[in-house]
């Protein structure tokens, strides 16, 4: 009983203490996400954001002027701003706090520690996705990539389903020659490192005009993923019970129609899955991208490159990337449970 | 009884036609544009001087070695952690499949987004040190003079970057193999396991004995997806020591297709592509050899 004890909690201290190694570098680049300018650039940084700022504000009667002091990382309270005028007060607080406050407003939160003659503490909320916004303002043409990376991965499915879903179909329902030497090839493909083709393929397709453009990007990222798609497909259009097929047949429907009404739907989810993979294929993708594109971006490439600017810059490049993120994310955990069928 | 629905197209091969077409010509012709190009001497005609100038390049031994150290280093550490895992999983403890879907989170996240998250850390006043001073690491690591003030990760040079390159994989895709192996896992008959145990194995036994060799083919599926990525390494090491600091096989691909532009720079670069593209099917030929299971692909 007592040794069951022990044994379960070292299983929870183990399990605890990788969730957290999972989750910690995650937690801190959100947070950067959402920091202010003045909280990028302390040191040690916070684990969890903080939505709201408290300013210390102070008036020298003597000087005339307000200042503005803030408790830094190590806790100590700073003095942050002085105070001549209250419209170039505004703007500061949105440059570096990510505060948006109008000059009125602080002017009028201000007075009453000019006429009690006090210290006081104001809160302000702070604009929560300013970041975000800066994002697409300090990396130029990062919307347009956005566009771009969206395009590519829907031209990405429609390649790798019309395909994919082609072969798939043919190696369940038809009696062709060579099926054996036909799957074979989809999971060759499918390993297939793509990068390693990319130079040569630059060079083929400026000759077809494709270079620089999302067509170009999405033929590349099909090559694994029309093998992945017919692998799929291939196993759930032997699932369908083909019965029903017949059924809806014998009872008067055509071919079309049965195609249609019948077995699209049921085969629907396995499209709905390799579509998902289609799109995560492309949209993380950053080599391939690189090679073949030059003015026509990628999000991910502008990902990619917004390090290389300035540190200033970081955490709208941590907006950015968790805006990469996000579709990722989402179509992962809605293939959850087929990725276990799929190499199962 | 399958006539009917045969009928909708005039003939099978009409399916496969397309695909077949398709890789040919943005496949096939660019692997065959690759070792042409490989081979074009800067003053026509064809010659083994691109690859030349390759070999005798600096980065060429360095890169070939990084590779192989980081695919082969990290799937082994990757491997057994994501073994450990999957089984601690498979027990369905309390809790295990919300510890799933905290696992799910690495594998999600675009390679360009990691460069920035470790990026973020790695710096001197990045999150890795700011984690440190606050759990207390950091003190500890000055008491007992291992460090002197805050660590400089981006300064690490050589193997020891590789290594903290290898981390930082191991953090990004042990759930994915884990994944596979889980899957695996959850196929196998518990049966088999407690006759062994009936029959007096140890469960170390039992595992040795009959549940990895059960699972042998998810095993294999998830080593050698793993080793193919591994050995395509560069953007994390460009993302945080950015090029030429710790060169990679792709990296090289990458900067002399990108970074140096001359005309001759496109060659080695194919040369790179070229032998990025011989490792890893020697590494996959070798591999499926030695670890010769069944097709994993069938039931």
């Amino acid at each position: 009983m007592n040794k069951n004890i022990v044994k379960k909690s070292i299983l929870y201290i183990l399990i605890s203490t990788i969730s957290l190694i999972i989750i910690i570098p995650f937690l801190y680049l959100t947070t950067v996400s959402f920091s202010n300018t003045l909280e990028v650039n302390s040191y040690p940084k916070r684990l969890i954001p903080r939505f709201r700022e408290t300013l210390v504000v102070e008036y020298n009667l003597d000087e005339e002027y307000y200042s503005i002091s803030r408790k830094n990382a190590s806790g100590s309270i700073e003095t942050i701003y002085i105070v001549y005028d209250f419209e170039q007060t505004s703007k500061y607080l949105k440059d570096s706090l990510n505060l948006n406050v109008g000059k009125d407003k602080l002017k009028e939160d201000f007075l009453v520690a000019k006429e009690t003659n006090e210290v006081i503490e104001v809160k302000y909320k702070k604009t929560i996705f300013n970041n975000y916004i800066k994002f697409f303002k300090v990396f130029s043409g990062s919307d347009k990539a956005l566009f771009n990376s969206i395009k590519a991965a829907l031209y990405t499915i429609l390649i790798s389903a019309t395909f994919g879903g082609a072969i798939g179909y043919a190696l369940a329902r038809t009696k062709i020659k060579g099926k054996e030497a036909i799957s074979m090839a989809t999971l060759i493909v499918r390993m297939f490192p793509i990068v390693s083709i990319s130079v040569p393929m630059a060079v083929l397709l400026i000759k077809y005009g494709m270079f620089d453009t999302m067509l170009g990007l999405a033929i590349i990222y099909s090559i694994p993923n029309i093998g992945l798609t017919a692998w799929i497909t291939r196993s759930i259009f032997l699932s369908v019970n083909k019965e029903l097929e017949e059924a809806s047949l014998v009872f008067g429907a055509n071919k079309r129609q049965t195609f249609i009404k019948i077995t699209t739907p049921l085969v629907l989810p396995a499209f709905a899955a390799s579509s998902m993979y289609a799109f995560i294929t492309a949209w993380n993708d950053t080599a391939v991208a690189l090679l073949l594109t030059d003015r026509n971006q990628t999000l991910a490439l502008v990902i990619h490159k917004s390090m290389a600017g300035s540190s200033s810059s970081m955490h709208y490049a941590a907006s950015g990337a968790i805006l990469l993120i996000l579709p990722a994310l989402v179509f992962t955990f809605l293939l959850k449970d087929y990725i276990n069928k799929l190499w199962g | 009884m399958n006539e009917n629905i045969k009928q909708m197209f005039k003939s099978p091969y009409l399916l496969i036609v397309p695909s077949i077409l398709f890789y040919l010509m943005f496949w096939f012709f660019p692997v065959i544009l690759s070792l042409i190009q490989s081979l074009e001497a800067p003053t026509g005609g064809l010659s083994f001087i691109n690859y030349k100038t390759m070999f005798q390049g600096s980065d060429f031994k360095p890169a070939i070695i990084n590779t192989l150290v980081f695919a082969f280093v990290s799937l082994i550490i990757q491997f057994f952690i994501a073994l450990g895992l999957a089984l601690l999983i498979n027990t369905n403890f309390k809790g295990s499949k919300l510890f799933l879907f905290i696992m799910l989170i690495p594998m999600a996240l675009p390679q360009a987004a990691i460069g920035i998250m470790w990026n973020l850390g790695l710096q001197q006043t990045g999150w890795i040190n700011s984690l440190f001073q606050k759990i207390g690491l950091q003190s500890l690591l000055e008491t007992i003079k291992v460090v002197d003030g805050r660590i400089v990760w981006k300064n690490t040079s050589g193997m020891k970057a590789v290594f903290l390159l290898i981390l930082i994989d191991t953090w990004t895709v042990t759930p994915s193999i884990m994944i596979i192996i889980l899957a695996g896992l959850q196929n196998f008959n518990n049966e088999y396991k407690e006759a062994a145990l009936v029959f007096g194995a140890n469960k170390l036994q039992s595992l040795k004995d009959i549940v990895i060799p059960i699972i042998k083919p998810s095993i294999i599926t998830a080593l050698l997806l793993r080793l193919i990525s591994g050995l395509q390494v560069w953007l994390i090491s460009v993302m945080i020591f950015g090029h030429t600091r710790i060169p990679f096989l792709l990296e090289r691909v990458v900067y002399y297709a990108k970074v140096l532009t001359s005309s001759h720079s496109d060659k080695i670069a194919v040369s790179y592509s070229v032998v990025t593209l011989f490792i890893v099917l020697i590494v996959v030929l070798t591999f499926t050899k030695v670890f010769k299971g069944k097709d994993w692909r069938e039931e």
